[in-house]
């Protein structure tokens, strides 16, 4: 069964930022709330990286783990998702979460933030599917039109790749063959060092 | 004069002795063994079923990202 996966190659992302763009379109998101964000590392500096981040549909997902009413669940596609109806918009999943995706349309305190909203790999929510109110609640759902995230399949530079993870790990793979200086993933040298080459 | 304020008091004591014994038999009403356990959210079939295919769009996303 197919594992749906984010895998963003940071040697080819140029922060132009259409992917966020892309995002907020397609599943018309509220105002002050970014599914997915650029985040750029020593910016100006030689060897600048950026990354498209978004939630990354952990195994073991942390914000299900801590949520007081166990709004989350997870789809035979290994997306997490979560009921807009359940949530009390507490806010732990956002403490939580490793990638900060987890977002609330209101600023303040516990249960005044309003409903937690967070990218859903455009696969909806718990409502029928394409049906009005879960593109209310939740976005598009890509997903059961037999498509992959807008965001993935607008990035101009081929850096954002989203779909089956054995498949992106496969064609992340032959890139990174084809470029011929090991990985040049961001964090790879942290999580192996020097000694670890692909 | 004090006779009547002492009825007032009795009369006030009767209410409040009527609403102690009104909350205490409210309290019982929920007592553990009748409290409804919170559930979970537990989605059905249908909320978790596989909606990834591999159409042609999606082929072609593989295919162009291949090189």
């Amino acid at each position: 069964m197919a594992r749906m996966k984010f895998l963003c190659d940071a040697d080819r992302c140029i922060e132009c930022n259409a992917c966020v763009t892309a995002c907020k379109n397609e599943n018309d998101v509220p105002w002050g709330i970014n599914r997915r964000r650029v985040v750029t590392i020593n910016d100006g500096k030689p060897g600048e990286r950026s990354i498209s981040m978004a939630c990354m549909h952990c195994t073991d997902a942390p914000c299900a783990a801590v949520c007081p009413v166990d709004c989350f669940y997870v789809t035979v596609d290994k997306v997490v998702l979560h009921s807009k109806d359940l949530c009390i918009g507490c806010g732990y999943c956002f403490y939580a979460c490793p990638f900060g995706a987890p977002q609330y349309p209101k600023v303040g305190n516990f249960g005044s933030r309003g409903k937690m909203d967070k990218c859903t790999f455009c696969a909806g929510g718990p409502e029928a599917d394409l049906s009005p109110a879960e593109f209310q609640k939740y976005g598009s759902n890509r997903l059961a039109e037999g498509k992959l995230p807008l965001c993935a399949e607008m990035c101009s530079t081929k850096s954002l790749l989203a779909g089956d993870g054995d498949i992106i790990a496969k064609i992340y793979k032959e890139r990174v063959v084809k470029r011929g200086y090991g990985s040049g993933a961001w964090g790879w040298k942290t999580a192996y060092k020097e000694t670890v080459a692909i | 004069m004090s006779e009547k304020k002492t009825k007032e008091a009795l009369d006030r004591r009767g209410f409040m002795k009527v609403v102690s014994l009104g909350g205490a038999a409210a309290a019982a009403s929920v007592a553990p063994g009748v409290v409804t356990p919170a559930a979970a959210y537990d989605p059905g079939k249908e909320e978790t079923k596989a909606r990834y295919r591999e159409s042609e769009h999606v082929k072609a996303f593989y295919r162009t990202n291949s090189y």
